[in-house]
């Protein structure tokens, strides 16, 4: 324990004097870990508040397809699939998308029926009146518009609608309503010019979670040309694509890892005269060879480990301090409205496992044979040079 | 499916130590090849440096052998979710059965290279290293191992399908019938108790009988006791172990243990069994080196080491295992 | 000896640090207000990209939504690179049924 502690001391001193080699390879190999983490952090955080959130989705989606396409559904499916037992409701929902040209950005337009609940993350209130709509923040900063103001949109007949705002949904569930517009169900329905006898989709609600598979099939029995997607599925969705994507996004770093491996290869073969006459010198006074290697062992742990370690901080505090400034451009591709990270910071410790194997074991790997060799050289050789 | 963080760590650490353990038994081949004690040339001392990096080169990849083992675990563990009707790892593994012949190639592996690190340190001890050839021998049947730890692994993760969304119009429904099974059969408890407390008293006498004696036979007989008590406490895990730690009596998970949900319980309980299951493996495969005379200094001082910890790591294991039995609520069997 | 008692110590508070970052987010959550706006209006996806349907509602779009157009169409959306989740997906677009006629 002792003598570890001594070996300890020494490779310190040894990494203090070489300071500015060491010094940078501590920040390249910090900052590498930084930007892999920052990608695991991200994405898992993303994948658990979808987990969180959507876990209170609709027991089962039932959309219509015909040719292929998702396509209006007839609202007299609902009263089909209300009858099957097992169900506790199905509701017909209108929904759907407008291209706003002013702003150039993509909403999401849904139609709410008579609201029940309060609903907390909710400043203002539900639309009430066919004129009225409640809207994500996103939407209202875009238009840089309050409670109070009015959005006008273009309807189905080229017309422009005015709506008051009546309620701005609250930066907190940005993640879940940043393009969202809601409107009274009527109004919407006159708004994009629907029949009155079809929706957009089905949200069924049922008593048992364990029978969803069974209604699912039974749907999918008495109405061939439907496509019922359970929560299980949804959730399915998220963590598939999540995975995915921080899968996709590490490949590409890897590249980044290998470029770092092939810089501390390089730094841990080239040892300065001073070095080799240092270690001639160890070697002279009785140091054996696997004393040597276990100071290049200290100093590539303690080099690893503190990258790791500011790393790893840094990545946390760009995550889910900053919002991940450096990964949103990444993300967000050609959305106008995209909604600021104000994630809950969760993190599996599986994760941190993944980024540590993945970091540290290829610097160990790669700085093995060059230690050895330092290692073996023979003190008169070395001191002689 | 292999595009998992995860995962990929796993490939490119199984990639990194199969790479390191090549490097190595290269190195070994020359070794066995031209190794001539006796000799002080030039060729002589080139070799002997040699054997430095073989021991690190291994050092490393057992470290990453274990570490992978861990994160294989839990990889297992984290894209369950993927999978309809997978509730924890045996449903990932479940739906490619490979993944149980990778389980059992990184056990065998764990224990492999670490024997082969413990038995290299105490040949480094000795002046004569007299355990050389054996040493390089095992390293060329240990590399094969971790290759095929890569391929099988590989073909594991390749293999799984997980279950999107966007398979198009309820196919999902229609393949309900396939999904995973869930559960392990298992023994019954009864069976299972009857075997396990039996083999680990026996186990817990000879141990002390060792610290006391330097009889060889006693060594010989833990190693076989340790052998029955590592493959029965397996058994005993998944019978009414687990049962016990998850408080239910029909769940038989052994890999439940190493969820969050339950406090990462597992972790501490298998490093406990396996770790009392190697060092109880040392003193009997130690025990006919004696005749060495350089070694037998050294073993003899580091028999009782392996001992303690031995004896320490399955205290750890049972102590897991027994403190919900003795104190949780749930009881399995009625008594009288 | 001054150096390593320093590293040590640095290395654990650094080790501390970490443990306390990932401990705050395993505390019970404030999302019940978000889950009550989901279940209220019965959300299906996260609104992070808004440039196209299948990205936004990912988990209503179906395997070819991406393909629009045409089916050899390459997406023409960024996100959709990042977005489809197509590996490993089993496609059961075409189904022969053999010695039917």
């Amino acid at each position: 324990m002792n003598r570890q502690l001594k070996l300890l001391e020494y490779a310190l001193a040894g990494l203090t004097r070489r300071k500015g080699k060491n010094v940078a390879l501590l920040l390249v190999y910090a900052f590498t870990i930084a930007a892999l983490g920052s990608v695991l952090f991200l994405t898992d955080a993303l994948r658990s508040e979808a987990r969180q959130t959507l876990d209170h989705a609709p027991e089962m989606v039932v959309q219509r397809i015909s040719a292929g396409r998702h396509e209006l559904i007839p609202r007299s499916y609902a009263t089909t699939i209300a009858q099957l037992p097992g169900v506790r409701q199905a509701t017909p929902r209108v929904w759907g998308y407008y291209y706003d040209a002013l702003v150039r950005a993509n909403f999401t337009l849904m139609g709410v029926t008579e609201p029940e609940t309060q609903i907390k993350d909710l400043q203002g209130q539900l639309p009430a009146a066919d004129n009225e709509c409640a809207v994500g923040i996103g939407i209202a900063d875009i238009f840089g518009a309050t409670i109070g103001d009015s959005l006008v949109l273009v309807d189905a007949h080229g017309k422009n609608r005015v709506f008051a705002i009546s309620g701005i949904f609250s930066a907190h569930s940005a993640l879940l309503t940043h393009d969202l517009i809601l409107m009274p169900e009527p109004a919407l329905r006159a708004f994009f010019n629907l029949d009155p006898t079809v929706a957009t989709d089905i949200a069924v609600s049922i008593a048992n979670p364990r029978e969803i598979t069974t209604l699912a099939k039974k749907v999918r029995y008495h109405l061939p040309d439907t496509r019922p997607i359970s929560r299980s599925e949804i959730l399915h969705t998220y963590d598939s694509i999540f995975n995915w994507r921080s899968g996709m996004m590490f490949a590409v770093s890897v590249a980044a890892l290998i470029a770092f491996c092939i810089l501390a290869w390089d730094k841990a073969t080239g040892i300065s005269a001073d070095e080799k006459r240092e270690i001639g010198i160890l070697k002279a006074v009785g140091w054996n060879t696997g004393d040597v290697m276990a100071i290049k062992f200290w100093e590539g742990l303690i080099l690893s480990l503190s990258a790791f370690l500011i790393g790893t901080i840094a990545a946390w505090l760009h995550v889910f301090v900053l919002g991940a400034p450096a990964l949103t451009p990444i993300l967000k591709g050609w959305s106008v409205l995209f909604p600021p990270f104000s994630l809950q910071p969760v993190t599996d410790p599986y994760q941190i496992l993944v980024l540590a194997f993945l970091t540290i074991a290829p610097y160990l790997a790669c700085t093995l044979i060059p230690a050895w060799k330092t290692a073996v050289t023979a003190p008169e050789q070395a001191m002689r040079s | 499916m292999i595009l998992h963080p995860g995962i990929l760590a796993l490939l490119g650490g199984s990639l990194l130590s199969v790479l390191l353990l090549i490097k190595a038994s290269g190195l070994g081949l020359t070794i066995l090849l031209r190794w001539d004690g006796t000799s002080s040339s030039e060729q002589q001392l080139a070799l002997e440096h040699k054997t430095w990096l073989i021991s690190s080169l291994l050092n490393a990849g057992l470290g990453f052998q274990i570490v992978s083992g861990v994160l294989f675990l839990a990889t297992v563990e984290a894209i369950h979710p993927l999978f309809v009707g997978a509730m924890c790892a045996t449903g990932t593994l479940n739906a490619n059965l490979v993944g149980w012949l990778v389980l059992l190639v990184k056990g065998l592996l764990f224990f492999a290279a670490a024997l082969w690190v413990i038995f290299n340190r105490l040949d480094q001890r000795s002046e004569d290293a007299p355990l050389l050839r054996p040493k390089y021998l095992a390293l060329l049947l240990i590399t094969p191992l971790a290759f095929l730890d890569l391929t099988l692994q590989y073909s594991f993760f390749s293999g799984l399908h997980p279950d999107i969304i966007t398979s198009c119009c309820g196919s999902l429904f229609s393949e309900q019938g396939q999904s995973v099974l869930s559960e392990l059969a298992a023994l019954p408890p009864v069976t299972a108790m009857a075997l396990f407390f039996p083999v680990i008293a026996i186990y817990y006498v000879l141990t002390l009988c060792c610290l006391r004696s330097q009889n060889a036979l006693l060594r010989y007989l833990l190693f076989i006791t340790v052998i029955v008590a590592f493959f029965i406490a397996l058994a005993a895990i998944i019978s009414f172990i687990s049962l016990y730690l998850y408080q239910m009596p029909s769940h038989h998970c052994p890999f439940d243990l190493l969820q969050a949900h339950y406090n990462y319980i597992g972790y501490p309980l298998y490093a406990g069994l396996f770790g009392g299951t190697l060092f109880g493996l040392l003193p009997g495969l130690a025990a006919p080196l004696q005749h060495h005379p350089s070694l037998s200094a050294h073993i003899d001082q580091l028999d009782r080491h392996w001992l303690w910890i031995s004896l320490i790591g399955m205290t750890v294991f049972l102590a897991i295992a027994l403190w919900p039995m003795l104190f949780a609520p749930f009881t399995l069997l009625r008594s009288g | 000896m001054w150096r390593a008692r320093l590293y040590l110590t640095a290395t654990l508070c650094g080790i501390l640090t970490l443990t306390a970052l990932l401990m705050t987010g395993q505390q019970p959550n404030d999302s019940a207000d978000k889950q009550q706006l989901v279940a209220a209006f019965g959300l299906t996806d996260l609104a992070l990209f808004s440039e196209a349907r299948y990205t936004r509602h990912p988990s209503q779009a179906d395997l070819f939504t991406a393909f629009q157009d045409s089916p050899g169409a390459i997406d023409h959306f960024p996100s959709g690179s990042l977005v489809v989740p197509i590996p490993g997906s089993r496609t059961r677009s075409i189904t022969v049924l053999k010695g039917e006629r």
